[in-house]
């Protein structure tokens, strides 16, 4: 039968693009799907931030005016309508937008390390290991060769010298830019703190690779430092899942915005072809099939959220009864203090170095690792420079050339350290369909979150080791929040997870759904542990190996080497 | 040097690097111009906010660029100490006519706009790809007052250079000292890797070339591809009351003498002129700091060799970018009407630092003591903000060094 395209691709976020752009390329009929808007120009998303009064103004890439309602993307903890009693909600938002949540992101990419993907094998026995721990079914040397292939495809700078074997991680290529240039802070505190040891490990400062060009790169020109990589990079010197939508719509992809895929139907055999979908909003349908629009291979690459409710609704892939369960996140904590020398911050990119030597040890068997940000925004989450100043002049009675000078003083020396902590795979944390629904009549999702105690834990270390940092430094009464506090880091993961043993797992290791074999999921839910690093080179890196593993399944000639 | 295009002697290959380091440094400073021409301000006029956006990318983008340049010139040094030569800092004031290199292109100091992006297309044009006659004729540069074309790029000088590098023994040609050479580690200055061999030296070259004109598979991604997308999108832009840059004179002179070209000319406005004057010292200190840098073994005396990088680098962003960028929002003087001032580079004859570092240092001492104080009295004076925060931040950066 005739199908009305090769393959769908649901959800345009860096999974979903990369994916799409990679078959189109091999001259395969794809059809995205993004549920959210048509995007704005980027001018015309950096004057919508620039001049509103809202943190999150309309226009920027947050809140939207007419898919907030029909396709609703959570900007706050306050969005997840449905939490259990007894719960705090969730605080990871995502966005439904072409090019998905990395509008937003800050670009950071390092890998995952080798015992991320064998935490069950590498460290169980202990007490106090948690039993959601699994083994991937994939290494790290299987992803290693795709991990490279993600570097060139999405343009990642960092330092070889640095990261060649990292816990026992090698590069085969080295990375396609030279590293962002680490700022006058990280150079300071790696002075300061390099080779110092504590609890087992030892400091030592490395530039952090991103997605954010540090010379000309795939058309894009460098970062100019403008320091607003959180909520757009002005310049599109950083990475976002847009480059890839356009790349791919280039080489022959449709694109269909503003559409909301809400069920998916299986056949006989158990093959899903086809897709129903609602739409809403002003975008010209009119070279649109009615819904259900029909397809061989369907790739489902929304989100760790939006993926196991669609799921859900449509009652597949899930014989298992494995989706929506193990939802992950990085418990994030930011701690705050003044360096004994000042440190010039609020100037290039948010974040250029951190410390990755708690992200691995033998206390992995008891608690979470960790990885370590050294940040250059001074303490702007709380509200300075204005805050300082109104502090000085309403408290401290400041003015003139001695309110110059203490601003200087406190300014120039405030330091933000922050930790981004693993978090241990529990059935307990999940998604399910809430029983309310949105203005289209599909479900939304009802999510439930708790930290692990292993994750709490490695999360107590962490702020103790920040505060370790911060006496090094010169700071002897670090803010370091209330104990056990966290934050969400925006990394939403598992819910789908990949494994060998169809009874455990939604996927297989090529992101295949055990049940459907034309059904592929891409992005963060197949994880099924997450390590401590920032998820979307991994995301990147799985759905390159996905998409050419769907190619060879459909018979196109693939390019890879791999 | 012969005709053949291939060089063999180590004097015609420090010749090269002399001329590549004169190059290097004319052309950055050229876009440096451009860049400092561009608008900021929404309130200067001539574009709409979205085409501020693109203004300020395309000030990044050349901005960025220029300082590749800088990168450039910093790696001819490497390979010039590395063979036994010492680092060439010096080159005529602006404007070059055409047929003073063979590249047949003028150098001049002129606002962004479409004449100087294709001057700029024609620098870093790859060497396997010829520019448009039309292009060429632009600037009448049909070759007929060239005796001999010994290069036509920025490329094919390079080239010539990397040909010396293969043809002269290795064991003969590196009699440089190791620790004479510049890296990252002393210098903040990314990619900057020191050259102590053949291999060392022709990686040096194609990260060169490599940044300026691209491979055969990626122009785009190039100086080269960079200012050919940005005249494309000039062109585009322009009959819609598009202005991106500010009306400043071509090829000013703080001080008008004979070491200037023919078109060069002086600043008429006395406050102007004394601006340009500051940027002009404070640029050729920042250029002996670097130069001494690169030059003596820094064996023993590191940290005064990371001061002076330290400090040269800092003067770049701080001091000449705000003073630039400032003299271009200046009137120019009654002779200009309409026009605005901007900086001319000036290069003044001056001694090179001395190698003992004590000396050095007073030196640097006591000439930043003075350009402070320079800067100090012209804050008395109206100025656009921007000179203002370049005075300020000399002072600064002078106060930091003495103390």
């Amino acid at each position: 039968m005739k199908r009305d395209f090769d393959v769908i691709v649901i959800g345009s976020g860096v999974a979903g693009a990369i994916a799409a752009y990679r078959l189109a390329k091999l001259n395969a009929r794809v059809l995205i799907l993004e549920a959210g808007n048509h995007n704005p120009s980027r001018a015309q998303m950096v004057g919508g931030y620039a001049t509103a009064t809202l943190p999150k103004s309309l226009h920027s890439p947050y809140v939207q005016i007419t898919s907030d309602k029909d396709a609703p993307s959570p900007d706050s903890s306050i969005n997840y309508y449905d939490t259990p009693d007894g719960f705090v909600r969730f605080r990871s938002t995502y966005e439904r937008r072409t090019g998905g949540a990395t509008w937003h992101w800050l670009g950071h990419t390092p890998r995952m390390l080798r015992s991320d993907f064998k935490m069950k094998s590498t460290y169980a026995g202990g007490p106090d290991f948690p039993d959601g721990f699994v083994d991937w079914p994939i290494s790290y040397d299987d992803l290693e060769p795709w991990y490279c292939e993600a570097e060139a495809e999405i343009g990642v700078a960092g330092s070889d010298a640095e990261w060649q074997n990292l816990f026992h991680s090698p590069r085969s290529k080295p990375f396609p830019m030279s590293m962002i240039w680490p700022s006058y802070s990280d150079r300071w505190i790696a002075g300061q703190i390099n080779d110092k040891k504590f609890e087992g490990s030892v400091y030592r400062v490395l530039s952090t690779p991103s997605a954010r060009n540090s010379t000309l790169y795939d058309g894009r020109p460098p970062c100019a430092g403008n320091s607003i990589c959180v909520p757009l990079c002005p310049i599109g010197a950083k990475y976002d899942g847009a480059v890839h939508v356009a790349k791919a719509v280039e080489k022959g992809a449709t694109l269909w915005e503003q559409t909301v895929v809400t069920r998916l139907e299986k056949d006989k055999d158990s093959s899903v072809h086809k897709v129903e979908f609602a739409t809403y909003g002003d975008l010209n349908k009119k070279n649109r099939t009615a819904s259900p629009v029909t397809a061989e291979m369907v790739i489902i690459a929304a989100n760790a959220i939006e993926t196991p409710k669609l799921l859900l609704i449509s009652e597949l892939a899930n014989k298992s009864g494995k989706v929506g369960f193990y939802l992950m996140d990085h418990l994030s904590k930011s701690t705050y203090g003044k360096a004994s020398e000042p440190l010039f911050p609020f100037r290039g990119p948010p974040s250029t170095s951190g410390i990755e030597s708690f992200r691995d040890g033998e206390f992995r068997r008891e608690y979470a690792g960790f990885r370590l940000s050294l940040n250059n925004d001074g303490w702007g989450r709380k509200g300075s420079p204005y805050a300082d100043i109104v502090d000085l002049v309403t408290n401290e009675r400041r003015i003139g050339m001695e309110l110059q000078q203490a601003l200087f003083d406190r300014i120039g020396r405030q330091l933000r350290l922050s930790c981004s902590v693993e978090v241990a795979p529990d059935p307990a944390n999940r998604v399910e369909l809430s029983t309310m629904k949105d203005a289209l009549g599909v479900f939304r999702p009802k999510v439930t979150f708790a930290a692990p105690q292993y994750s709490l834990k490695g999360l107590a270390h962490a702020t103790s080791t920040m505060k370790n940092m911060f006496e090094i430094l010169g700071e002897k009464s670090p803010d370091l929040g209330e104990v056990g506090a966290f934050d969400g880091a925006g990394h939403i993961m598992g819910t789908c997870r990949m494994g060998d043993d169809a009874s455990k797992s939604v996927v297989d290791a090529n992101c295949c759904s055990h049940d459907h074999h034309n059904l592929f999921l891409l992005g963060a839910a197949v994880f099924p542990s997450c390590g401590s690093p920032n998820p979307t080179l991994t995301i990147a890196a799985l759905a390159l190996r996905g998409a050419d593993h769907i190619a060879k399944h459909m018979g196109l000639k693939t390019m890879q080497v791999v | 040097m012969n005709d053949s295009k291939s060089i063999d002697t180590r004097s015609d290959l420090l010749k090269l690097l002399c001329e590549a380091a004169e190059l290097e440094h004319g052309i950055a400073c050229s876009y440096l111009y451009a860049g400092f021409s561009l608008k900021r301000d929404l309130a200067e006029g001539g574009m709409t906010w979205e085409q501020q956006q693109t203004v300020r990318r395309w000030a990044s983008q050349i901005y960025f660029i220029a300082s590749q340049e800088m990168l450039h010139l910093a790696l001819v040094w490497n390979m010039t100490t590395a063979i036994g030569g010492t680092p060439y800092y010096l080159r005529p004031n602006f404007p070059q006519p055409s047929r003073y290199y063979p590249l047949h292109v003028p150098i001049e100091l002129e606002p962004f706009g479409p004449r100087s992006l294709r001057r700029f297309i024609l620098y870093e044009h790859p060497e396997k790809v010829a520019p448009q006659r039309k292009l060429k004729s632009l600037f009448a540069l049909a070759g007929e007052d060239a005796e001999k074309i010994e290069f036509g790029s920025v490329g094919e000088l390079y080239g010539l250079i990397k040909s010396g590098f293969n043809n002269i023994p290795e064991k003969n040609l590196f009699i440089g000292s190791r620790t004479q050479q510049m890296s990252s580690d002393l210098v903040h200055f990314p990619d900057l890797v020191k050259v102590v061999g053949k291999a060392s030296a022709i990686a040096a070259i194609e990260e060169i070339t490599h940044q300026g004109e691209g491979i055969a598979h990626d122009r785009e991604n190039s100086h080269f591809g960079a200012f050919v997308a940005m005249l494309k999108e000039l062109v585009h832009a322009k009959g819609r009351g598009f202005s991106p840059a500010r009306p400043a004179m071509q090829n000013p002179a703080a001080r008008l003498d004979a070491s200037y070209g023919g078109k060069a000319k002086a600043i008429g406005n006395p406050v102007a002129a004394e601006v340009a004057g500051l940027f002009d010292s404070v640029y050729s200190l920042m250029l002996r700091m670097l130069a001494w840098s690169f030059e003596f073994d820094s064996a023993g005396v590191e940290d005064q060799l990371r001061k002076f990088c330290s400090v040269a680098i800092d003067l770049m962003p701080r001091v000449l970018l705000p003073l630039g960028e400032g003299l271009m929002l200046m009137p120019a003087g009654p002779k200009y009407p309409g026009k605005t001032a901007g900086p001319g580079f000036g290069l003044t004859r001056h001694v090179m630092l001395p190698p003992d570092a004590k000396n050095a240092r007073q030196l640097c001492k006591e000439r930043l003591e003075e350009l402070a104080s320079l800067g100090g009295t012209l804050l008395k004076e109206q100025l656009p903000d921007s000179v203002k925060n370049g005075c300020r931040h000399l002072q600064a950066i002078a106060n930091a060094f003495l103390t």
